[in-house]
């Protein structure tokens, strides 16, 4: 079994979520609730960049604000 | 017997002259599928025939039976292969030999006068099918005819599957009744095909091409697809259950409509929908299943109309890419199907074989469009008419789908009833039905979202993935709601009781209110140091009391603990401070000395003796957390070569600390022993120290089962977490230390059922949990309790339990759905013990915290790599990693980092690591040992550099990048490495590096030899040893020395632990009683440890206590062409003690010339042995020698040992074990008594007669006075240094300052994580080993250059 996040040659999103947290995503599953997608569907390698180069505070956005930015 | 089955017609009659033409009319060769039937016939049990197959029709209305035999005798003369006999030729081929002419085996039975003719009649078709063929008896078939009324007859023919298939079953009854009109002439009926034409088109296939093609069709598929992978023989007699559906008209009508848009077939749609089915029924995208096939090829004119064995079972591979469409994955099937159809003459025997997998599938298709309908046959028949009563073709697969076509769609699926129950076929059933509907109305939907399950059964599954709901809210004593942060808890804990004792040492107790002041003093000091929310702060410490105190003061300070691995070399070590940013590095007294002169951009802080400490307030900084700011960072293996940091939370903490499992009252008192950097110390500090509960603190090192079980019974230990290896071990050992403890946790690897049994059954009143979590999880995140589990004796699984509070822990399949019970999936963790992510890693962390479809809105779940399955019950089973994720004593490895440390390397093009187990020595686990396979570099000349590669140098320079536990133990050099079909590395193509080739040796010439070689090879796990071959060579150790008497004993051999220090090999002990002068042999000033060997040899000397023979344990890790030599003190040979080191010194350089009288020389010594080894290492440079290695283990010159006032007597007996109180009287030791003990414990030193052991006594009193006394010289050369690292004096100095000040060279220290006076034990002996044999190495090369480089030049 392959895992789907593992697939290089699979077709990817990435998702975001309210506290601005990335994940990846395959574009073959239903996008779950409370995630919006950031990148349209792209390829694996694409999709890590973006999230590279966008995930550029990694807390959660609510610490982020109690914490004053 | 030939009576039973007369040949028909004159030449049978009896008394016939044998002058008669020949009954042999031809001999064919047999179908690849004849030949497959004939082999399994051959070595089935004749009673469960499950190649026999009947039909059975009933006729109505008044029936000529005479006509009918003629029919059937008809058939028998028609056609030929209808006649065979099948044998092997004595060369083994098979062979049909065709009779030109047979009796027809006819029955006839009246049961008109039977009370139930029916069941009377069912009877006896049981017992014809019940009756086995013989396949050298023609013809295979049976006719019984059943007389039930005058108007009513049933016909049983039943026949061996190697004539007929299922297609050939209704053309041969359309015959029959075509004869019975007819009553036997066949000449109004079309001629015969014969099957000898088949026979001939199959000799004129290209079978090269046939086998290409399936292998192509087959490449990649490394295993079978199995739904009852462990499913016995079926049981004989067992008639397959049966499920049976018609589908309506209208589903019916849309896969056929399905089937015509996408130009595909029904029988291509059914498979399709199959193969959905398995993948959810067994967790996989890539499955096969066999399909039958009618096997006649169009191209044979009559072919339709023929009769015998042309089906054929055939491999069907579905690949289901869940990102296809099911109009994708229809045309996909189909062509490659269509690819197909010109080969499916191939047997599935040759199949199997092509593919290297054997067995490919356990399930089966068949499409039944036979070309007769008994049932519209019956009008022509002058007023007979036919009906089906049944047939029996007996399916031995345990899954069988059947389906006939028709305005409804009718499907059969048959199962082995002693692997389904008629519920779960039910249930199969189901779940096609809704593949098959939304194949039929959901084309464009992509595969993942083709479910096999009912809503019912997903949301079943996704309950048994929830524990229990989290009760997190936790009330002060006012009942204010206390913020879910460690601070916060522990604060309200410091204020409900400060003079609780929070921590307890051996020392004594340290109060909640004093823990809280002490941290909040060092708090403020971090602050001053820029330490804020979110801030890493990096700690090294020994384990103290500090450490707790620390981990507080910097969540205090608002920061995140980051705590290095202690194994890290110091590169390392360097890195993983920069890595996580720390502005300040916290050490303590004992690790100073490991970060001193380190770039790490970090403060060093020392705690405890930091000048600004004691200024600064006893209270809180107040620096308020949030409950999702950082708690700590915590170092894993990462695969692409460096570690990742985990970021776990403050809420993670505390939801761990919440859990009803650790609130049970078990965790009140819990052992504090695990590595600081472990996030076993998570549960140890934190469920304590927040449950108002005591952190009881172990002394430093790793404990031992009965450290353990001391500290357990002194110190009131409640509960504690022990890795499953130590948990073997203390199970093996001692099961009844765990016996004062409420609860032991255990987990990490695969545990054992067996040592968790012994352990409940020794404990009765201590409840045993298992716990399962990755570091990415806090700590844990499922739990079993053992006791219940295993009070079921049938139960052999250490189960994992459920999810804990709050957690919820899912098994998906590739396509991210739950899998159904029993069946393997990937292991996914969401909820409360869900870390941040990996430090400064966005990506890796949006790789592996993904979204969670299942949980609360915008949540994620982590994935874990870990494959599991859920019992019908929710229990969770742990299966395997889906990576190559390894745990090697209790530390989780990539091999991927080891990989890419050997890649970075210049020599090295490509290199593979993979784990060796061995089989279990003496019972016990086997032994996990890394293996690195490597490709060397071509160079920029071109040339093969197989055997240039320098696998010591390769050892050295992966030891400097990795920790101790990641270092392989055996390199091998390959010129490539093996890739399987897929271009990935076929593990299984990599040799075995030959551990046992050291084991080669003369084999044993005498019985005393040869019963001696046994019990070295079963003590040291090897198929077997040679005679002359050190024990220590072998891998032996004084632990296994221990053993081997022990068994030896056991086989009648007589031998003590000395013999076999002294003598090594079974010849030279077996030979010991004959050559007496070897007596005193181990008391030699030089003791010949090796001989043998072309290097310049290695001395080492003696430790205080004046003898050498712990050394002989290094030879197993040093090469083998390397001679060692021990040098021993002279007093037991009667001498008295030497007055000081440089008096050693000179003695020994002359005894070290007498056998190398120069140089280059290569010296070590541990303890005193080390300063002996250093002065004479001078002492020959001194006399103009070259001195290449030179390795101190553990010495220290010019300290005060306290000679004068010190009792050595009390302090020798300590370190080898005894109670000094027991066997001192009046300060005067009592010799017998210790003797006596010794002898008890098969100690090495019981050897010792009693005036050797007072010997020993006086060289080691000596010994303090001399090391206490050196002062050493200049050495001009590199000092290779082991520091012990467990029970450090506070006031030790570091080793490369106190020798860096006289070494002209470079010191080079190694940590060894033992005690000193534990460095000769098996485990210290085997970190030491391999460097030694690295340094050895580069001397050697340096040697061989520089001697190379002179016959040049």
């Amino acid at each position: 079994m392959t895992n789907p996040f593992e697939d290089p040659d699979g077709t990817f999103l990435v998702l975001r979520n309210g506290e601005g947290q990335y994940s990846l995503w395959p574009a073959f599953a239903e996008v779950p609730a409370g995630w919006t997608v950031a990148k349209a569907a792209d390829t694996r390698a694409a999709c890590v960049e973006y999230v590279e180069t966008h995930w550029t505070d990694m807390r959660p956005r609510g610490l982020a604000e109690a914490m004053g930015g | 017997m030939t009576a039973d089955h007369p040949p028909t017609g004159p030449a049978g009659a009896p008394g016939a002259e044998p002058k008669k033409p020949s009954l042999l009319q031809d001999v064919w060769p047999l179908s690849p599928l004849q030949q497959g039937l004939f082999f399994h016939a051959r070595y089935a049990d004749a009673s469960a025939d499950v190649y026999t197959a009947q039909a059975v029709i009933e006729l109505r209305g008044a029936l000529d039976a005479g006509a009918l035999e003629a029919a059937a005798a008809a058939l028998l003369r028609r056609h030929a292969n209808l006649r065979a006999a099948f044998r092997q030729r004595k060369e083994g081929t098979p062979v049909q030999a065709i009779l030109r002419e047979v009796r027809t085996p006819w029955e006839e039975i009246d049961l008109t006068a039977s009370p139930d003719a029916d069941a009377e009649a069912d009877r006896i078709a049981d017992r014809e099918r019940a009756r086995p063929f013989d396949l050298g008896r023609p013809p295979l078939l049976r006719f019984v005819l059943l007389r039930l009324a005058d108007d009513r007859h049933r016909l049983v023919f039943t026949n061996h599957h190697i004539l007929l298939d299922g297609w050939s079953t209704p053309i041969l009854q359309t015959e029959l009744f075509a004869l019975y009109l007819t009553r036997g002439d066949d000449s109004g009926l079309p001629r015969v095909t014969p099957y000898k034409n088949y026979l001939a088109w199959l000799s004129r296939q290209d079978r090269d091409a046939a086998e290409r093609a399936w292998r192509d069709a087959l490449a990649g598929v490394e295993e079978p697809t199995l739904v009852a992978p462990d499913a016995p023989e079926p049981p004989a007699d067992a008639e397959p259950g049966r499920v049976r559906r018609e589908l309506d008209p209208g589903l019916t009508a849309a896969l056929t409509a399905r089937a015509r848009a996408h130009n595909v077939t029904l029988n291509t749609v059914l498979q399709l929908a199959w193969g959905l089915l398995l993948g959810r029924l067994t967790g996989r995208d890539d499955v096969t299943f066999g399909a039958a096939v009618s096997g006649r090829p169009p191209e044979l004119p009559g072919v339709e109309r023929m009769v015998g064995l042309f089906i054929n079972t055939l491999p069907v591979r579905v690949r289901a890419n869940p990102s296809d469409t099911v109009a994708d994955a229809l045309a996909r099937l189909q062509a490659e199907q269509a690819d197909l159809l010109p080969h499916h003459h191939v047997g599935l025997a040759g199949i199997h074989r092509l593919t290297g997998v054997g067995t490919l599938f356990d399930t089966m298709t068949v499409l039944e469009n036979y070309p007769f309908d008994p049932e519209a046959a019956g009008a022509e028949l002058g007023g007979l008419t036919l009906h089906g009563v049944g047939g029996y073709d007996a399916s031995h697969y345990p899954l069988a789908l059947a389906a006939v076509p028709g305005e409804r769609l009718s499907l059969r699926l048959d199962h082995r009833t002693d692997l389904f129950t008629p519920d779960q076929a039910e249930r199969v059933m189901d779940r096609l039905l809704r593949v098959l509907h939304a194949v039929a109305h959901e084309p464009d939907a992509p595969l993942a979202r083709v479910d096999a399950l009912s809503p019912d059964e997903l949301r079943r599954l996704l309950a048994d993935a929830r524990g229990e709901t989290a009760e997190t809210v936790q009330t002060g004593e006012t009942g204010e709601r206390v913020p879910e942060t460690i601070t916060a808890r522990f604060a309200a804990r410091v204020k409900a009781h400060p003079d609780r004792e929070a921590l307890r040492t051996p020392d004594g107790g340290v109060t909640y209110g004093e823990l809280d002041a002490r941290a909040n003093r060092l708090a403020h000091l971090l602050r001053a140091r820029g330490v804020g929310r979110d801030t890493r702060v990096a700690m090294l410490l020994e384990r103290s009391v500090d450490v707790a105190v620390a981990t507080l003061a910097v969540l205090k300070a608002g920061g995140a603990y980051a705590p290095i691995h202690h194994s890290y070399p110091a590169e390392r070590l360097r890195w993983a401070v920069r890595e996580v940013g720390a502005p300040v590095l916290l050490v303590d007294e004992t690790t100073r000395h490991r970060v001193a002169g380190l770039d790490t951009g970090a403060e060093t802080v020392v705690i405890g003796v930091h000048p600004d400490l004691a200024g600064l307030p006893d209270t809180d900084p107040g620096a308020d957390a949030h409950p999702d700011q950082l708690a700590y960072v915590m170092f894993t293996s990462g695969s692409t070569g460096l570690p990742k940091g985990t970021m776990v939370t403050h809420r993670n903490v505390v939801d761990l600390a919440d859990d009803p499992a650790m609130r049970s009252g078990a965790h009140d008192r819990v052992l504090v022993h695990s590595p600081h950097a472990f996030d076993a110390s998570t549960y140890e500090l934190w469920v304590p120290l927040l449950a108002g509960g005591t952190a009881v603190v172990a002394p430093p090192g790793r404990v031992d089962a009965d450290e353990l079980q001391r500290l357990v019974k002194n110190e009131d230990v409640t509960g504690l977490f022990l890795t499953t290896a130590l948990f073997n071990l203390v199970a093996e050992e001692r099961p009844e230390a765990f016996a004062g403890l409420r609860e032991v946790l255990t987990g990490g690897e695969t545990g054992s059922a067996a040592a968790m049994r012994r352990v409940l059954a020794a404990c009765p009143d201590t409840r045993l949990g298992h716990v399962y979590g990755p570091t990415e999880a806090t700590a844990y995140a499922t739990y079993a309790d053992m006791r219940g589990v295993l009070a079921d004796p049938a139960e052999t699984t250490p189960v994992l339990g459920r999810p804990m509070a709050g957690m919820r822990m899912y098994v998906l399949d590739g396509a991210l759905r739950p899998v159904p019970p029993g069946v393997t999936g990937e292991a996914y963790i969401a909820g409360s013990g869900l870390g941040r992510g990996y430090l400064d890693r966005p990506a890796l962390t949006a790789e592996r915290w993904v979204a969670d479809p299942f949980g609360p809105p915008g949540s994620r779940m982590y994935r874990t790599g870990d494959l599991m399955r859920r019992r019908e019950d929710g229990t969770l089973e742990y299966v395997d990693r889906v990576d190559s994720q390894v745990k090697i004593r209790g530390f989780r490895i990539e091999l991927g980092e080891i990989q890419a440390a050997l890649t970075a390397l210049d020599d090295v093009a490509h290199a593979a690591v993979v784990v060796h187990e061995d089989g279990a020595a003496g019972g016990g686990a086997g032994v996990k040992r890394l293996v690195a396979y490597v490709v060397p570099a071509a160079g920029t000349d071109g040339l093969d550099r197989t055997d240039g590669l320098d696998t010591a140098a390769l050892r050295r320079a992966v030891a400097r990048r990795l920790p101790e536990y990641m270092v392989p133990s055996a390199f091998v050099v390959l010129d490539d490495l093996p890739l399987g079909p897929t271009g990935k590395l076929d593990r299984r193509a990599l040799p075995v590096p030959d551990f046992a080739a050291a084991a080669a040796g003369r084999a044993p010439e005498t019985p005393d030899e040869e019963a001696l070689c046994a019990v070295f090879a079963d003590v040291l796990g090897l198929d077997g040893v040679g005679a002359d071959v050190s024990f220590f060579d072998l891998g032996g150790d004084s632990v296994t020395a221990l053993r081997l008497v022990g068994r030896a004993k056991q086989a009648g051999i007589e031998l003590t632990p000395r013999d076999v220090f002294t003598h090594q090999t079974v010849e030279r002990i077996v030979r010991r009683a004959e050559d007496g002068s070897d007596a005193d042999l181990a008391f030699r000033p030089l003791l010949p440890i090796r001989t043998t060997g072309t290097r310049p040899p290695l001395f080492l000397v003696h430790p205080a206590g004046g003898l050498a023979w712990g050394y002989m344990q290094f030879l197993a890790h040093l090469p083998a062409d390397q001679p060692v030599y021990g040098l021993q003190s002279r007093v037991f040979t009667g001498a008295e003690p030497a007055e000081d080191v440089a008096a050693m010194a000179a003695d020994y350089a002359a005894l070290i010339r007498s056998v190398r009288p120069h140089g280059p020389y290569h010296l070590g010594g541990w303890s005193l042995g080390g300063l002996i080894a250093y002065e004479t290492a001078c002492r020959l440079q001194a006399d103009g020698e070259e001195v290449g290695l030179l390795a101190l283990i553990d010495s220290y010159h010019g300290q005060d040992l306290g000679s004068a006032e010190r009792d050595v007597l009390p302090e020798v007996l300590g370190a080898i074990g005894m109670d000094p109180d027991a066997v001192v009287r009046d300060g005067v030791p009592d010799v017998p008594k210790i003797m006596e003990l010794l002898a008890a414990r098969a100690d090495v030193l019981s050897t010792l007669g009693e005036d050797d052991l007072v010997r020993v006594f006086r060289a080691y009193q000596a010994g303090i006075r001399q090391a206490e006394t050196y002062r050493p010289g200049t050495f001009r050369g590199d000092l290779l240094f082991f520091t012990a690292l467990r029970d450090r004096p506070a006031d030790m100095p570091a080793p490369a300052e106190h020798w860096g000040a006289v070494v002209a060279g470079r010191v080079t220290e190694h940590p060894v994580d033992a005690g000193h006076h534990a460095l000769m034990e098996p485990a210290a002996v085997a970190v030491m080993g391999p460097v030694l044999a690295a340094e050895l190495d580069v001397h050697h090369a340096n040697l061989t250059d520089h001697q190379a480089g002179r016959t040049t030049r």
